[in-house]
């Protein structure tokens, strides 16, 4: 595209301009888009009056944000838009046969429910009846007459419908004919039972015909539910493009009147089976289920014209239903019931009204996205359980969500649950939080990214896998009650509980539903993390009789009276925290036994187990308040006190920076030295060369030792050097031996180098290896004396705010190290990777457990384009897009010069390090690495999904030696007895030189043989050095000097060469003799 | 392997065998290719040297001693110069030394103390340094005829086939193990004696004021001296470093684009540009945000719901 000129004769419309005349549609989108979001709609509308370059500035100027937003959501539309001409060409023919079998079907005269029952299983047939089916001896008679109507209605015909992989069914709604119910039907199930006889009749009329046009006939809950079963007919291949057909049933609007399904009737009066409703009790969901069969044709008719007013209609529900498609909402009452169908009736009546005074929530004006965006506003800001009447108010129940239409006396809400709709509203202000955001343009997190992964999205599930929820009314009373008990049984400790099951699936119409199919229920809860770890709960006072009388009977035994400090006297509830097992499981293992008779046996619990793996790979440390963290930060305050005060030191001090991952809450056990960063105050009288500002350092801190040590500060100190092959990178540290007994390393910042070595870099008179030296000089001083110090001060107030955050750096620590990528990957990204889960955890909410955190950013790792994206984390500075876009700069600028990224795999940017290669420069890691990253955290991600309810947390952390050339197992001794580990947790852990020795051998190898092996190697605990030799130096070839690797003649060539496998295995045998067990060599040996 | 060419590009490939140990007991060959050293600028040492390539990553200088001077018999060993370790500077300067030596005897030069200071060094940390794998070394005999008669004998094992192993019954005392006492011997060097550290700081920092008075002093002599047509240069002031100049600079262009920056928005067509200038930005980031929406559609194909 050529760059757009100055000239303003090139920015009017003109038929010739690519982007105008391209994108009409979008033009007027945009204009309309802004109108919802006011602050831009000002500002347009100043830049409008002035002058007519409409078109392409309406566009252009609209906002930023959403410019690429709509471009994206275009493509969307564009692909999920069905194409309805082509459809209706390929089935007319069969809808139209279908229809005729229909009318063809032979009435039958009336005839008990036993001989109905007889002659239907003459052809085959088992009729669906719902529970309770009908007793033997009932009255009423069953009767089979023409329908009075048959429609094709729903999605298909209001083309509101998606394009999906599993291609949605097309609805054929048949009307049943008046005749044949008798005026008291509504009550006691005698609708759904002549219901059922007649779509079982409806059935053996037609399955010859349907079986001879491809189909297979089956019977399948509408939306779940198990009072009206509609049939199926899917194509018998499944490969073939020919949609399946749902034949629904539907009665005339008038035929019972609408007084007599309000929400708070009551219709099943006798208790006609042992476990229904108590008689007197209202019957909402049956009421509405009957409701709503009488309310096809006119919602059909309401949201055709609702669609026709609106061109933007179809295209909204298209948004929505992806939207809810994504979250795992769907129209069942088990999955949410909230689906398609919900979606576009709400929309239709909030073009109506809806608006807090009453007027229109929506405009026939607006684009998708704004009709998209407002009824997600509407979701999140109108708290439906205080009722929504459109037309007259009736009574309702409290506690659910209603959207009542008074023209069709339905609340179109009334198959969700409190939890369902809890979770909706969660979802729907998650959403808002994410559209109202500037910064990024989220719409992979609006639309495409699957987001109803149990345990993603809550931070403890528990599973259920007894529970039968197949037959709807008894399923919705006993969900009903598991989720009372729960939600009052852990109270603030939770934000949310959100109950989950499916419908039971179709079944052939010749046998009866498999029961199986329906079982199971799953409950999401998203823990309150600062209630959730709360040992004591406080009830009532003991002078409130009533409530601690209700209080008591819920807990029974566990409730006790104690006195409290400031004198009152609570019923109280005492948890363990000393327990292996959370609070939050302990309360559940006894409340579902006492209530609801569930043992252990009956339930599983997840979530909990990520904190035990925390904790026995981390020294049994979970939060970062732990008395480990804290007696390091207090030995440090403690140094930072001395070192101020110290008066041997000529210079003053001006700073005594934190600088290690003990100090910021994320090692993943505290032992070794915490570093720390000294800074004084500039002074002139530091000399202008490198070898000499060493030296003087030495100085100093053999200085700062002395003085220490003679205040008692530090029991002990010692200068030790460090980086000794270069000049120009700090050769020198002090390690402090605290009194407390924690040990500091502390290094000396002096600014001065940062513009040495800047000089050195641009100094053309110096050799390129010269300069390349400065370059990486430049680099370690930024790291270890900015940012290091940088990352440490936001992560100690990141961990403060979350208090998850730290083990959750730990817990992904851990899976880096039990997948050997120690000596690749800087414990930095790793805490960057994480952070992002937190400080931007879109789609999601901040996560308020180890499980939530640590999935969320594997699966966020599994979802990382690294070659061709920055990985941007705020840590709560100021993220602005500017800083955004200065970092995708950056990156941009890193992919042209290294395009091939040998230097530079991973770039990950922050906004107080913005230049995004300070951990991962210098092949930390190489890309074939990264690529193992990213292939290990995908297949975790794998895991997770085949596995949503049983997936073993140590199967994560696994790790197979299988694909590695060569391992080197390490002599166990080195790491002490393992068996003693339980016994004495002193004695368990290595030594610390041992632990620095593996180390220093592990970065000798890779140094010598950095061309030609990759090694792998975890944290001190490892006792295995894993190698991979680079595929590359493995072919022969000429003999040349720079061949970095140990060669000997190829076996098949007098002038060429190969890598001499057995000469550098033998040589790291004698450089590690002592430490090495046994080599073992994988694949053929050469 | 046997029957093998003993050449390669010029070199001889002389086989060594590695001394095997529990842990890899495998037995290993190593090859070294050696050949005169030709360096395209000769320096006095080439025709006595050896160039040799491929030396194992455990290589000492005793170790290349003992394989010429014991284990081939022939030439002796004067120094060995490895890869990565610059000396040619060194030796560079010394030249220079010995030829403005003649001219001023008296004096002590700043380079002379140069030279020194160069030498103090903070201690190290490894007994034993190790070279890359594949790394090579030029090998300084004693004389030409010592180095002729290894290249000689190297060629006539090569083709022979004498076993040789590495380092086989070099005194033990001469080279510091490998293994874990090496890493034990890091541990301790890693933290040097107070003393000794003293030490060397005191004597760097007094050799590095004798460098810098030195300097002056033949700076201001300089200065003092008429040139060739018979000027003296006439300097004043405290000089500034380069570092300081570069700041001053920086801080006098910061402030001359912020005096032009001054009027903005005050004649009519410098807010018309702006404005232009501004839709242009928009329409550009239009096109860019078109583009990147391709490119995506190229990567992931076709948007649409996981």
């Amino acid at each position: 595209m050529s760059a757009h000129t100055v000239k303003r004769r090139k920015l009017s419309p003109s038929p010739d301009n690519g982007v105008s005349s391209s994108h009409p549609n979008s033009s007027n989108d945009a204009k309309r888009t802004s109108n919802v979001t006011d602050k831009m709609d000002s500002k347009r509308q100043a830049s409008r009056g002035k002058d007519e370059r409409s078109a392409e500035l309406a566009m252009a100027s609209g906002f930023y944000k959403s410019s690429f937003f709509k471009l994206q959501m275009d493509e969307l539309l564009m692909g999920l838009r069905p194409n309805y001409a082509k459809q209706v060409s390929k089935l007319q023919e069969t809808l139209h046969q279908i229809k005729t079998a229909i009318e063809n079907v032979p009435e039958k005269a009336a005839q008990s429910v036993s001989d109905a029952e007889k002659e239907l299983r003459a052809s085959g047939l088992v009729v669906p009846w719902p529970e309770p089916r009908p007793h033997k001896d009932v009255k009423y008679t069953m009767m089979y007459a023409k329908p009075a109507n048959i429609n094709v209605v729903g999605s298909f015909a209001l083309k509101t419908g998606v394009r999906t992989l599993e291609s949605r069914p097309v609805d054929l709604a048949v009307t049943m004919p008046n005749s044949l119910f008798q005026e008291k039907d509504y009550v006691n199930f005698r609708y759904f039972h002549k219901r059922a006889y007649y779509i079982a009749s409806v059935a053996a009329g037609i399955q010859e015909t349907v079986a001879a046009l491809g189909f297979d006939v089956k019977f399948a809950p509408q939306d779940g539910d198990s009072l009206r079963p509609l049939l199926l007919l899917e194509p018998r291949q499944a490969e073939s493009s020919q949609k399946s057909i749902r034949i629904l049933l539907a009665i005339d609007p008038a035929l019972f009147p609408i007084t007599r399904t309000l929400p708070m009737k009551t219709n099943i009066r006798q208790g006609s089976s042992a476990n229904s409703s108590e008689p007197g009790e209202p019957t909402s969901f049956y009421n509405a289920s009957l409701r709503s069969d009488a309310t096809v044709s006119l919602y059909h008719k309401s949201l055709y014209s609702a669609s026709k007013k609106c061109e933007s209609f179809s295209d909204a529900c298209i948004l929505g239903r992806t939207w809810l498609q994504q979250r795992g909402f769907h129209a069942p009452f088990q999955n949410g019931g909230f689906g398609g169908f919900e979606w576009t009736a709400l929309l239709s009546l909030l073009f109506e009204a809806g608006g807090p005074s009453g007027q229109p929530v929506l405009l026939p004006s607006y684009s998708c996205y704004q009709i998209f965006k407002a009824t997600i506003q509407f979701l999140a800001g109108r708290d439906l359980t205080n009722p929504l009447f459109f037309g007259q108010e009736v009574p309702v129940p409290s506690g659910v969500p209603v959207v009542f239409d008074g023209r069709s006396g339905l609340n179109i809400l009334y198959k969700m649950s409190p939890w369902s709709y809890a979770t909706l509203r969660h979802e729907a202000a998650t959403t808002l939080k994410m559209l109202n955001e500037s910064r990024e343009d989220n719409f992979d997190k609006v639309f495409i990214l699957k987001v109803d992964e149990p345990a993603l999205r809550f931070d403890r599930l528990i599973s259920f896998p007894r529970l039968f929820n197949g037959d709807t009314l008894r399923a919705l009373h006993e969900q009903t009650e598991l989720w009372q008990v729960i939600s009052r049984a852990l109270g603030d400790r939770v934000k949310l509980v959100s109950l989950a099951s499916h419908p039971i699936d179709s079944w052939s119409v010749r046998s009866k539903p498999n029961k199986r199919s329906s079982q199971g229920v799953s409950v999401g809860l998203l823990l309150d993390a600062e209630n959730v770890g709360r040992i004591v709960d406080h009830g009532p006072p003991a002078e409130e009789k009533e409530e601690s009388a209700s209080f008591r009977s819920f807990w029974g035994e566990k409730s006790e009276l104690r006195r409290f400090k400031d004198g009152s006297i609570l019923e109280s509830l005492v948890w363990s925290d000393q327990s292996d097992e959370s609070i939050i499981y302990q309360i559940l293992e006894y409340i579902l036994q006492r209530h609801l008779q569930l043992t252990t046996e009956d339930f599983g619990f997840m979530g909990d187990e990520y904190d035990q793996q925390l904790k026995n790979s981390g020294d049994g440390i979970l939060a970062y308040s732990s008395p480990a963290f804290q007696s390091v930060n207090d030995a440090f305050k403690d140094l930072e006190r001395s070192i101020r005060d110290m008066e041997e030191v000529p210079l003053t001090v001006r700073h005594l920076a934190p600088a290690s991952p003990l100090l910021r809450y994320t090692a993943l056990r505290p032992n070794g030295a915490a570093d720390v960063v000294l800074q004084f105050e500039s002074s002139s009288r530091w000399p202008d060369d490198f070898a000499a500002i060493q030296m003087t350092k030495v100085a100093f801190l053999l200085k700062i030792g002395d003085s220490l040590e003679s205040t008692g500060a530090a029991s002990s100190c010692r200068v030790g050097l460090e980086n000794e092959s270069s000049k120009v990178v700090n050769n020198t540290y002090l390690d402090i031996h605290h009194t407390s007994g924690v040990l500091f390393r502390l290094r000396i910042h002096h600014d001065r180098e940062q513009i040495l070595l800047e000089r050195n870099l641009k100094d053309r008179t110096l050799s390129p290896r010269e300069r390349e030296e400065a370059a990486y000089a430049l680099f370690a001083y930024k790291k270890s004396f900015v940012q290091t110090p940088r990352l440490t001060q936001s992560l100690r107030s990141l961990c403060t705010r979350f208090p998850l955050l730290s083990p959750t750096i730990r817990l992904t620590k851990q899976w880096f190290n039990s997948h050997l990528f120690n000596a690749q990957i800087n414990e930095e990204l790793i805490e960057l990777l994480t952070i992002r889960a937190f400080t931007q955890p879109n789609p999601w909410e901040c996560p308020s457990s180890v499980m939530a955190g640590f999935l969320r950013t594997l699966h966020s790792l599994s979802r990382w384009d690294w070659q061709q994206e920055p990985f941007i984390v705020d840590l709560g500075r100021e993220l602005s897009p500017e800083v955004t876009e200065n970092i995708r700069t950056r990156f941009a600028a890193w992919r042209n010069i290294d395009p091939a990224m040998n230097s530079l795999a991973l770039f990950v940017a922050s906004d107080v390090d913005p230049e995004g290669v300070t951990w991962t420069q210098y092949e930390m890691p190489s890309k074939v690495v990264a690529a193992r990253m990213s292939s290990l955290a995908k297949a975790a991600v794998n895991l997770l999904r085949s596995q949503p309810h049983d997936m073993e947390v140590s199967d994560l952390f696994d790790t197979s030696l299988a694909p590695y050339d060569f391992v080197i197992h390490l002599r166990p001794k080195l790491f002490g007895n393992r068996s003693s580990v339980a016994k004495f947790k002193n004695l368990a852990e290595p030594r610390p030189e041992k632990m620095a020795t593996v180390k220093s051998f592990v970065r000798d190898v890779q140094a010598c043989y950095s061309q030609s092996i990759l090694l792998f190697h975890g944290d001190e605990r490892c006792s295995v050095i894993a190698g991979i030799w680079n595929p590359q130096t493995l072919k022969s070839r000429n003999w040349h000097l720079k061949t970095a690797f140990s060669t000997g003649p190829a076996a098949d060539s007098n002038t060429q060469v190969s890598i001499n496998k057995s000469a550098i295995l033998n040589e790291i045998a004698r450089l590690g003799h002592g430490l090495i067990e046994s080599i073992e060599i994988h694949g053929a040996a050469e | 392997m046997k029957g093998a060419s003993v050449q390669v590009e010029g070199y001889i490939t002389l086989p060594v065998q590695l001394p095997s140990t529990p842990t890899f007991p495998k037995p290993a060959t190593h090859y070294l290719y050696i050949r005169p050293h030709e360096p395209r600028i000769p320096d006095p040492d080439s025709a006595r040297s050896l160039f040799i390539v491929n030396v194992p990553i455990d290589t000492t200088e005793a170790h290349i001693r003992h394989l010429f001077g014991t284990q081939l018999s022939a030439g002796r060993v004067e120094q060995v110069q490895f890869e990565d370790v610059p000396t040619k500077k060194r030796t560079a300067a010394a030249d220079t030394d010995t030829n403005s030596n003649k001219k001023k005897r008296k004096r002590v030069t700043a380079d002379d103390y140069q030279i020194y200071l160069d030498d103090i060094n903070l201690p190290s940390t490894w007994d034993r340094k190790l070279q890359k794998s594949g790394a090579h070394a030029i090998i300084i005999f004693a004389d030409k005829p010592s180095m002729e008669t290894s290249l000689k004998a190297a060629t006539k094992a090569a083709k022979r086939g004498t076993t040789i192993v590495w380092g086989k019954d070099l005194p033990a005392e001469r080279i510091p193990a490998l293994g874990l006492n090496r890493y034990v011997a890091h541990e301790r060097l890693q933290y040097p004696d107070r003393g000794a550290l003293l030490r060397s700081v005191n004597e760097f920092m007094t050799t590095f004021a004798a460098v810098a008075e030195a300097r002056k002093r033949e700076e201001s002599k300089r200065l003092a001296e008429p040139d060739e047509d018979g000027f003296i240069t006439v300097s004043h002031g405290p000089k500034l470093n380069s570092v300081a100049r570069e700041d001053e600079m920086k801080e006098l262009v910061d402030r001359q684009k912020k005096k032009q920056e001054g009027l903005e928005d005050f004649y009519r067509f410098q807010s018309r540009e702006k404005r232009k200038e501004r839709q242009n930005a928009l329409l550009k980031r239009f096109d860019e945000d078109k583009k990147k929406l391709h490119d995506l559609k190229m990567r992931r194909g076709k948007i649409r719901p996981e």
